[in-house]
């Protein structure tokens, strides 16, 4: 494991062969991060993850704990919520853009999958057509949205993608009727699209083909959609750590880390927010559409900002741009309240504080690379020099990072990037 | 089109009035913007606590044997202490939860307001009630309709407008006309500039707060009194609205949230009436959508500069 | 010298911040394997003109070539991609990545690695990635020792020496025809801007044309195949550095009116 020597010296200088866990505790976040995303790491983690649902059930066997079902159904949510942990750690972490529509994404997903799979269009697409179904949905929603809205600052941006996912829920809610605008109705009488505050009932569970391991035929148990999670989890951790290793990852964290430079480096900047943009819906997508087969539903109040909130909060508390804190961070604030059996507000009251304590104490949260706290003036000479709109189609939105000290303005330009100062 | 002449102008007015509760909060949204350059996403949670503390200040009042108190005094104890304990929140939650930020990065304490807005709204609704709470206008304001020719509206309509148009000229006289205005017009522009000339700046972003929150609370006692319940949620929902509203007038700029308060609920209640109710909060947010691609900058607001 | 090609060629270049005009109707060619450095004072707008090549800024009016190819109104990812690579006076290596990192960044533009690429294992991301990985070895072969060992190291951690020269190998791994260097020098000590002279150099006779930005006369003098001096936004002298250095008018421009009595 190969640790940066340029860490910090310990404190008295006298530790010659410091042990290799005081060397690892000295490497901060980056060194954690590379530490807990080696292979030998993570294939011990996923395997024995994979029997969790065996462990649960000894207990429940042995020590009379209630319900087994009860602890498949934390499995379950803690791995589909760790995989949407992770696409919004894509989104805000590598990319720096403020998604708060982001739950948005998870409830076409679930919709889209609930009309090719369902009653309620009568279509009950096979499982490979209906991913592929999700997967083009999502990327049609994320290029409708991420096309224009990255072309604004990132406040603004947030608030747009917070409309789009009010809007999405809106039409959820209200389209179980032919729409009627200006007294003219649209569509027949029978039209119900989303079926409205009820949602879309009897949604098809997964039926994996026979050449499947293990799962295949029709999935009707809640084991099998918690190693169905698993190992969508498992992927989803794979492809990003390939991309963080990749090309790819290194442009979107030179992005985050210094916008200018990462311009003058010859980086679309444009290009690699969109392409994570989508990246992130398409995986909030999928984790949708795996969510309505489990539940056999797809409900209106997937889309609730809540949702939203609250993977921020597991976001931010296992550390911005973090691949494994994304993880930790999900699975302790899907089990923890599971555990504690709060009312549902009660729930909401402490996670909420939690994350206004996280950002005022300690925004990196565990393992955060990405720094978001109040800049230390560099020292040295100011930077007397600003960035103005380029060619269209190339967004200057400001990334996380020391450099979005220089992109700011003081007139509050709403499109990126806002107007020179002086030189 | 006999439809329309017909109920336009009660549409009209029916829109004035939201309108005015919009621009009370938009106020909120565009004076902290034009300071700190951050969207107070909490701002309408503090809108639903004036609310709630208008309606307990009420509830109070009326079933707690305190007999025989005039309604307009209610009623005004009911706006004071909504205003005060919404501007108080308002200073608390920059104090606490946004202070700390101000020199992070830029979207930082928007997360934060995230997490103050969930906070808002799952502590009154824990603690307070998850259900809507009724509030007995019946007895502190006259249930009279007021008709002139075509147009009709319950007094309560008429005193919202009235009550809110008030404070609005009081706010422009104050940032217009008086010395503290001036400051604060001044750290909006360049806050560093303005710690040289000797404004104290923290001084004047509580005082911006205060206000802001202020109105917002006013603008809950208002709202609890013409609709006659709150909820917890109701903030999120008007929050958003004036938030669009403040876009639409120029983020940044007190006259444009004012104009584009008016304006957002005028179009909203065209809408709703001769487009579609139920998709009339779909039509505003569409409004919000467009306004932001094609002139994010708003009516009033300064264009992106492009000195060539 | 007068010819080789031209690799850039600046007319009437001029940018306006709204009444101040930042660089006015610079003109300039700059010749194959020349070491051409900008001088002036301060606010003389050098940086500025760096900012225009580049793309970083929008230029008011004018033109730049590279090989007669019109850059003006590319987006700055795309002049990087013409071949032209710049540093920064103030440093701007990222921070959180390590040197190695830092200038695989520099092979971006050229390498052929996409996302569906490098999830799947396609052949092709995986032959550009190793390609990159190689060009790292060419990009600090001018450092020698002093990168080699710090490879993995990020580059916070660095001595402002070492970033200096992460930053120029992450310029030099974007293989440019055109580097455009921001004060190498700044910040350095004797020994150092000996070595950077040394450097320059060698790019340059590795086939590279530097254009740079310094302060430190002595330098400039040294190195320099052609000087250009700016005040003011304009360009008020241009020659061989002996002559610019006795030219009136620069001295003027540095040392004020009443230095020329002396």
């Amino acid at each position: 494991m190969s640790l940066p020597a340029g860490a910090p010296a310990t404190s008295t200088g006298l530790e010659e062969h410091p042990s290799w866990l005081r060397r690892l505790w000295l490497a901060g976040p980056y060194g954690w991060n590379q530490a807990l995303t080696k292979p030998y790491v993570l294939i011990p983690f996923f395997l024995l993850a994979a029997t969790a649902p065996f462990i649960t059930q000894y207990f429940v066997d042995t020590y009379s704990w209630t319900g087994g079902e009860f602890w498949v159904r934390i499995l379950v949510t803690c791995a589909m919520y760790a995989s949407l942990a992770l696409a919004l750690n894509l989104v805000v972490g590598y990319a720096g853009l403020l998604n708060l529509g982001f739950i948005a994404f998870f409830g076409i997903g679930s919709y889209a999958y609930a009309l090719v799979a369902s009653d309620q269009l009568n279509q009950h697409f096979p499982l490979g057509w209906a991913l592929l179904a999700v997967v083009g949905t999502s990327i049609a929603f994320a290029l409708i949205v991420g096309v224009p809205a990255l072309r604004l600052r990132g406040d603004y941006l947030a608030i747009l993608t917070l409309a789009f996912g009010l809007i999405m829920q809106e039409l959820t809610l209200d389209l179980d009727r032919p729409p009627v605008l200006a007294g003219h109705q649209f569509g027949p009488d029978s039209l119900n699209i989303t079926g409205g505050t009820e949602g879309i009932h009897l949604v098809d569970p997964f039926r994996l083909p026979a050449w499947f391991p293990l799962i295949h035929g029709t999935a009707l148990q809640s084991r099998s959609y918690y190693w169905i999670a698993l190992g969508f989890l498992a992927l989803t951790v794979f492809v990003m750590l390939r991309w963080r290793n990749t090309r790819t990852g290194r442009a979107w964290i030179a992005i985050r880390e210094d916008e200018l430079a990462a311009r003058a480096m010859g980086i679309n900047i444009f290009k690699y927010r969109l392409l994570a943009f989508t990246g992130s819906a398409i995986i909030a997508g999928i984790v949708g559409m795996m969510n309505a087969a489990y539940l056999h539903n797809a409900f209106p109040g997937n889309y609730d900002i809540q949702q939203t909130v609250f993977v921020y909060i597991m976001v931010i508390l296992g550390g911005l741009g973090s691949i494994p804190g994304a993880v930790i961070g999900a699975t302790f604030v899907t089990v923890v309240p599971f555990l504690l059996q709060q009312a549902v507000f009660a729930k909401f009251v402490i996670f909420s504080l939690i994350l206004i304590l996280l950002m005022i104490f300690r925004p990196e949260g565990l393992l955060g690379t990405v720094s978001i706290r109040p800049r230390k003036t560099l020292g040295g000479t100011l930077e007397l020099f600003t960035a103005e709109p380029e060619a269209a189609g190339d967004a200057g939105v400001p990334s996380l990072g020391e450099s979005a000290a220089e992109l700011e303005s003081t007139t509050g330009a709403i499109v990126d990037p806002p107007a020179p100062s002086t030189p | 089109m006999d439809y329309f002449l017909h109920n336009f102008p009660q549409q009209f007015l029916n829109g004035l009035e939201t309108g005015s509760l919009y621009a009370l909060i938009a106020l909120g949204y565009t004076l902290v913007y034009g300071i700190l350059e951050m969207l107070n996403f909490a701002h309408g949670d503090v809108f639903m606590v004036g609310g709630f503390l208008g309606a307990g200040v009420a509830l109070l009042l009326i079933h707690g044997g305190v007999a025989g108190l005039p309604p307009v005094l209610i009623v005004l104890l009911m706006m004071l202490i909504a205003m005060g304990g919404a501007g108080l929140l308002g200073i608390g939650i920059e104090r606490f939860a946004y202070r700390p930020l101000r020199n992070a990065n830029r979207l930082a304490p928007l997360i934060t307001a995230v997490g103050v807005s969930l906070f808002l709204e799952s502590v009154v609704a824990w603690r307070v009630s998850p259900a809507p709470v009724a509030i007995p206008s019946d007895a502190l304001v006259p249930a009279r309709v007021v008709t002139v020719g075509v147009l009709s509206t319950p007094v309560m309509g008429l005193i919202l407008v009235l009550v809110s148009i008030g404070l609005m000229v009081a706010l422009d006289r104050f940032i217009f006309a008086t010395q503290f205005g001036s400051a604060m017009r001044a750290t909006a522009q360049d806050r560093e500039a303005a710690t040289f000339m000797g404004i104290d700046v923290d001084r004047v972003i509580v005082v911006t707060f205060l206000i802001g929150s202020a109105l917002a609370g006013m603008a809950g006692v208002l709202f609890g009194l013409r609709f006659a319940t709150v909820n917890f949620f109701m903030g999120y929902l008007l929050g958003i609205k004036a938030f669009t509203a403040a876009v639409i007038g120029g983020i940044g700029n007190i006259r444009g949230a004012m104009f584009g308060g008016l304006l957002l609920g005028v179009i909203e209640s065209l809408a709703g009436g001769f487009i579609s109710t139920t998709f009339q909060n779909t039509i505003a947010f569409l409004l919000l959508v467009v306004v932001l691609m094609v002139r994010p900058q708003g009516l009033f607001g300064q264009p992106v500069q492009d000195r060539a | 010298m007068s010819d080789r090609p031209s690799v850039l060629e600046i007319a009437g270049l001029h940018k306006r911040f709204g009444g101040l005009t930042a660089v006015d109707n610079l003109s300039l060619t700059v010749r194959e394997g020349e070491i051409i450095s900008l001088v002036g004072p301060n606010g003389a707008g050098k940086t500025t003109v760096f900012n225009l090549i580049s793309g970083l800024i929008p230029a008011s009016q004018g033109s730049v070539r590279l090989l007669g190819r019109e850059l003006r109104g590319l987006p700055a990812h795309r002049i990087t991609h013409a071949g032209i690579a710049r540093t920064f006076q103030n440093i701007r290596v990222f921070p959180q990545m390590t040197v190695r990192e830092n200038i695989l960044i520099g092979t971006h533009h050229w390498t052929h690695s996409g996302m569906l690429g490098a999830a799947t294992f396609w052949p092709g991301a995986v032959r550009a990635e190793r390609e990159a990985s190689r060009e790292v070895a060419t990009a600090i072969a001018l450092f020698k020792d002093r990168l080699q060992p710090r490879l993995d190291d990020p580059a916070f951690s660095l001595s402002y020496a070492n970033r200096r020269r992460t930053e120029i190998a992450r310029a030099l791994a974007s293989r440019p025809k055109l580097l455009l260097l921001d004060e190498p020098a700044a910040g350095m000590n004797p020994y150092e801007r000996l070595e950077i002279a040394g450097l320059i150099r060698a790019m340059r006779d590795g086939g590279l044309t530097i254009l740079l930005i310094e302060h430190h006369m002595p330098l400039v003098m040294e190195i320099s195949d052609r000087v250009v001096v700016m005040d003011h936004g304009q360009k008020i002298a241009e020659g061989l550095p002996r002559e610019v250095h006795e030219d009136p008018k620069v001295v003027e421009a540095y040392l004020g009116r009443r230095a020329l009595s002396h």
